[in-house]
């Protein structure tokens, strides 16, 4: 394997102990260290595509690989720009240049874990996520919530870890190796079926863990909610991403492990507690991180049903939801800054205070409900395909139903910023760098939902 | 020239530099709007003119949109569509006009608008059924806004039980379109082309496609309202502004009865034929049960309001006839029927509309004597709700009197459509006893002097659709003959599949042979 397959990551985790130490060198704890974070993540997406493809081993660079890497180090650039255009972030004298360092790490980490050939590699990369997710959730240190939400998020992650270890080792009493490879290539009908079984739900609940499927997404809305907002717009869109690619690569056929119904069930448990926990909260975090719950569940459909329209579909989902998501969080940055509180009420009135910043919060929020012509839509179109396809249609119906639940809270948002009376005078104003990520991501979510040809084509060539 | 496109776009366009512009320009607002609503239906005007009435689709365009899931731009229009397409444009127009009135937030209130105008007629104009998915969704955004910031007392209640009770239904429809794209073939194969469907329909022939059947018609009945669909239409209706109750009325309920006829009918016409016994028990119970709660009524709005449930029971009927020996009868019927109510409806609103901005309640209890106060209102009044009771020489007739020939064209369950006539004796009680409150016996004295007769611009938007009325009431060929193509050819499409027998092997469906893509297109 040529070492410069690894170039992304390498160029990143430099780019880190850089920032790190040039921070303490220089004594300059300001926003400047955005900039070479940003820097150093656009090199790392411009090398994902050009690096040489590699294979075996510990580390894959195939298709699948570079269009995760993308879409992660997306997640961490629309980050990077939230993070630095949200005013109430900054009185609080952090450190910017840990902060930054931090989420490059992370993103190291995400990019590895999409890459990972081997179980031990897969649960490396997993942890080095972890840690860093850890740290930035408590990174406001006088803030008790976001200290308690650390501590939540650290000790659920260490359990699920520990649960994906004891399936692994099973995994490696079965194949006697830990390579993903030993079960693609196996023939299923000889090798010993319980302890396979118990591998892959062991590991499910550790990949669950992160991608916050039920039973395992009790941390979700308490960590959501404590983190700071740019941590939360982060951990709640590039971590589930990746899981997923890890999940596809790892367990890419889970009708054949016969895993599929147990899973599907799963889905559908973790669409409907999602959405109907949403429906009755009254902060924006804490509504967004149900949402993501729900709309996790419905990836999962995409997994699911297998073949490639599944896995295709998955990967489409993962890349539109990471856009409408931290749009909509970017949005929510920008009220929270004007109002000074994350409650639901901060929106009313929107629409007379920033008709287009309204404009742009309708598009993510419908989106993510599945309204075409947006991003949104194709992608649940194309899990339901997909479900449809392979003979899961009470699943696809589940969803679809829960797709209209979702509406109620979604439009209960838009109803308070177009339907209420402004609660507070003035415009609302919002800096360049938020500017440009409400832009980036709008453009994203209606480019491709109107034109999504070129996205479908890049994922279906990208598969493995 | 890319007629289809133009006329479904440059609302579009309009309602996008609308928002370009400052709030506090309302002339500039106003007439720009009246533009992109005006220039569409213009150009279906010079398409109307260009129609040959004996022919299948035409003005067609085709461009690939999503070739992964074989998705294309497809536009046409057939008798079918192009009679909807007027009336999206004539009443838009007419609704846009009417709006000038409105101060509130007048910018935003016309980007909904004209983004509402271009879903509708992307409807009617779309010929993939993605794309006619697309439009027919995007048409639910623009009214929940519409409702919700401009509508009444209830409005936010009325917006999201509108956009519920809608997403659900079309979600649903969603799973049906994706079954028939799955059912049309081997992989390679597949296709959301309407058409194209619609001459592969042996193949969604026998049981297992009825839960695709009856997901599309959920679809269609919510927005019909077909019973028991019909609990979001009278809120919605009462609490929405004036103008978007007459598009309410007039286009987006027809979506729903042409959504019945272009999928349900010519795609499946074998499940189609099956359900017709249901379909008529419906319809029966849409008449009867929108009439007598018509009846109840004291808030004027709402007695339309219920009217359209009691009339789109007619259209129901007429389709119902589909296999009768006057089919053809009841489904130019049914087509006349949905273009006449829109008419017909869309001027009751305005009319309603029209007294309501001058006393601010339309409750029939509070008014009388009207006639000799406001007699052009009252002379205008009486015409439409003639016409909608159905008095021969108005356009309301000519609709249900071939929608009942046709339904008594069938032979079974006669029943119910002599049970329907009912409905028509409680339509034209209800109504007269509206002119009787309203316009005769003793004035309420506290109006004096505030009601004035219909002012130019009231006149205005209320000439044509009057003086169309009467015209199609004499004169009903301009719609009968350009529907006469697309109704022989539902009628043959139904007729081969009931001549079938029921296609038993749906199994085999790889053996049946595909009908070349050349001749798909219907005459």
């Amino acid at each position: 394997m040529p070492l410069t397959s690894l170039l992304p990551e390498i160029v990143l985790a430099l780019a880190a102990m850089t920032i790190l130490l040039g921070e303490t060198a220089w004594r300059r704890a300001s926003r400047f260290w955005v900039i070479p974070g940003a820097a150093a993540v656009c090199a790392a997406a411009v090398l994902a595509v050009k690096v040489p493809a590699a294979s075996g081993g510990m580390f894959v660079m195939d298709g699948m690989g570079r269009f995760l890497k993308i879409v992660v180090a997306s997640g961490a650039l629309l980050t990077l720009g939230l993070s630095s255009g949200m005013k109430s972030w900054r009185p609080r004298g952090i450190s910017w240049g840990a902060f930054v360092s931090l989420l490059l790490l992370s993103t190291v980490g995400l990019m590895l874990l999409v890459s990972s050939a081997d179980w031990l590699m897969l649960v490396v990369s997993l942890e080095l996520v972890s840690v860093t997710c850890f740290i930035l959730t408590g990174f406001l240190k006088d803030d008790r919530r976001g200290s308690e939400a650390a501590i939540k998020y650290f000790l659920m992650g260490a359990f699920s870890a520990g649960l994906m270890l004891y399936g692994i080792s099973l995994y490696y009493g079965v194949f006697g190796t830990t390579s993903l490879n030993a079960l693609r290539t196996a023939d299923l009908n000889v090798v010993p079926r319980l302890p396979l079984v118990g591998a892959a739900f062991f590991v499910l609940a550790g990949l669950g863990f992160k991608m916050a499927i039920v039973p395992f997404h009790m941390w979700a809305p308490d960590v959501f909610e404590g983190a700071p907002l740019p941590v939360t717009a982060f951990i709640s869109s590039a971590p589930k991403a990746a899981a997923f690619g890890a999940l596809l690569r790892a367990l890419p056929n889970l009708d054949g492990l016969g895993v599929s119904g147990v899973v599907a069930i799963l889905s559908l448990l973790t669409m409907t507690v999602g959405n109907v926990g949403a429906l009755r909260q009254t902060n924006i975090k804490r509504l967004l991180a149900y949402s993501s719950i729900a709309q996790m569940g419905t990836v999962l459909m995409g997994a699911v049903a297998g073949g490639d329209s599944g896995r295709g579909a998955v990967l489409i989902y993962v890349l539109f939801y990471l856009f409408m998501n931290l749009g909509a969080f970017a949005c929510a940055a920008v009220v929270a800054d004007d109002a000074g509180t994350e409650d639901l009420g901060a929106f009313s009135g929107l629409a007379r205070r920033s008709l287009p910043l309204a404009l742009c919060a309708t598009i993510f929020f419908f989106s993510l409900t599945g309204i075409p012509p947006l991003a949104g839509f194709v992608g649940k179109f194309s899990l339901f395909a997909a479900a449809l396809e392979h003979g899961w249609a009470w699943l696809a119906v589940a969803a679809v139903v829960n797709s209209v639940v979702s509406l109620a809270y979604y439009a209960g948002i838009v109803r308070r910023m177009f339907f209420d009376e402004a609660t507070r005078p003035g415009r609302v104003g919002l800096s360049i760098s938020l500017a440009a990520c409400v832009a980036a991501a709008v453009a994203v979510t209606l480019g491709a939902g109107l034109f999504p040809d070129r996205v479908l084509a890049w994922v279906r060539s990208s598969l493995p | 020239m890319p007629l289809l496109s133009l006329i479904t776009f440059v609302p579009l366009v309009g309602a996008v530099l609308i928002l370009a512009l400052k709030e506090e320009r309302k002339g500039l607002i106003r007439g720009l709007a009246l533009a992109a609503a005006g220039i569409p239906f213009l150009l279906s005007i010079y398409a109307y003119a260009g129609f040959t009435s004996s022919a299948g689709m035409q003005f067609m365009e085709n461009l690939s949109w999503i070739p992964s899931f074989n998705i294309h731009y497809k536009l046409g229009v057939d008798g079918l569509s192009l009679p909807m397409v007027l009336l999206t444009g004539l009443l838009s127009v007419i609704s846009v006009w009417a709006s000038f009135g409105i101060e509130k937030r007048i910018r935003e209130y016309f980007f909904w608008f004209l983004l509402l105008e271009t879903g509708m007629l992307g409807v009617f104009v779309s010929l993939d059924f993605f794309l006619f998915y697309v439009f027919w969704e995007i048409t639910l955004v623009p009214m929940y806004f519409l409702i919700g910031v401009w509508g009444g007392p209830q409005k936010e209640y009325a917006a999201i039980k509108f956009f519920l009770y809608t997403l659900a239904g079309s979600v649903f429809m969603l799973l049906g379109i994706l079954a028939l794209f799955f059912a049309s073939g081997d992989p390679g194969a597949r296709t959301f082309d309407m058409i194209e469907l619609s001459a592969r329909s042996p193949l969604f022939a026998g049981a297992k496609f009825w839960w695709v059947f009856l997901a599309l018609y959920v679809g269609f009945a919510v927005k019909i309202p077909a019973f028991p669909f019909h609990t979001w239409l009278p809120l919605a209706h009462v609490e929405a502004p004036t103008a978007v109750s007459v598009i309410l009325a007039g286009i987006l309920l027809k979506m729903g009865v042409y959504g019945l006829l272009r999928v349900n009918a010519a795609i499946l016409p074998d499940l189609m034929i099956k359900f017709l016994p249901v379909l008529i028990i419906i319809a029966f119970i849409n008449i009867i049960w929108g009439a007598f709660c018509a009846m109840g009524q004291r808030d004027m709005k709402r007695l339309v309001a219920y009217s359209s449930i009691n009339h789109m029971g007619y259209c129901l009927l007429g389709i119902a006839a589909i296999t009768g020996s006057y089919s053809a009868a009841g489904l130019s019927g049914a087509m006349f029927q949905m273009v006449s109510h829109g008419i017909i409806t869309g001027s009751l609103f305005l009319l309603v509309g029209i007294i309501y901005d001058r006393a601010h309640t339309r409750n029939m209890d509070e008014f009388g004597g009207l006639a000799s106060k406001m007699p052009l209102f009252a002379g205008l009044m009486t015409v439409q709700c003639m016409a909608s009771l159905g008095l021969p020489g108005l356009a309301g007739f000519v609709g249900e009197f071939l929608c009942f020939l046709g339904a008594f064209g069938r032979t079974e369950q006669r029943i119910f459509v002599a049970l329907s006539v009912i409905g028509i004796l409680v339509t034209a009680t209800f109504f007269l006893k509206l002119l009787k409150d309203v316009f005769l016996g003793e004035f309420n004295t506290k109006w004096e002097g505030r009601l004035s007769d219909v002012t130019g611009r009231e006149l205005g938007t209320l000439a044509p659709l009057v003086a169309l009325t009467v015209f199609f009431g004499v004169y009903p060929r301009p719609i009968l003959d350009a529907t006469e193509a697309a109704v022989r050819f539902l009628v043959d499409k139904t007729s081969a599949a009931a001549a079938a027998p029921a296609a038993s092997t749906p199994a085999t469906s790889a053996a049946v042979p595909l009908p070349a893509p050349a001749t798909a297109v219907p005459r």
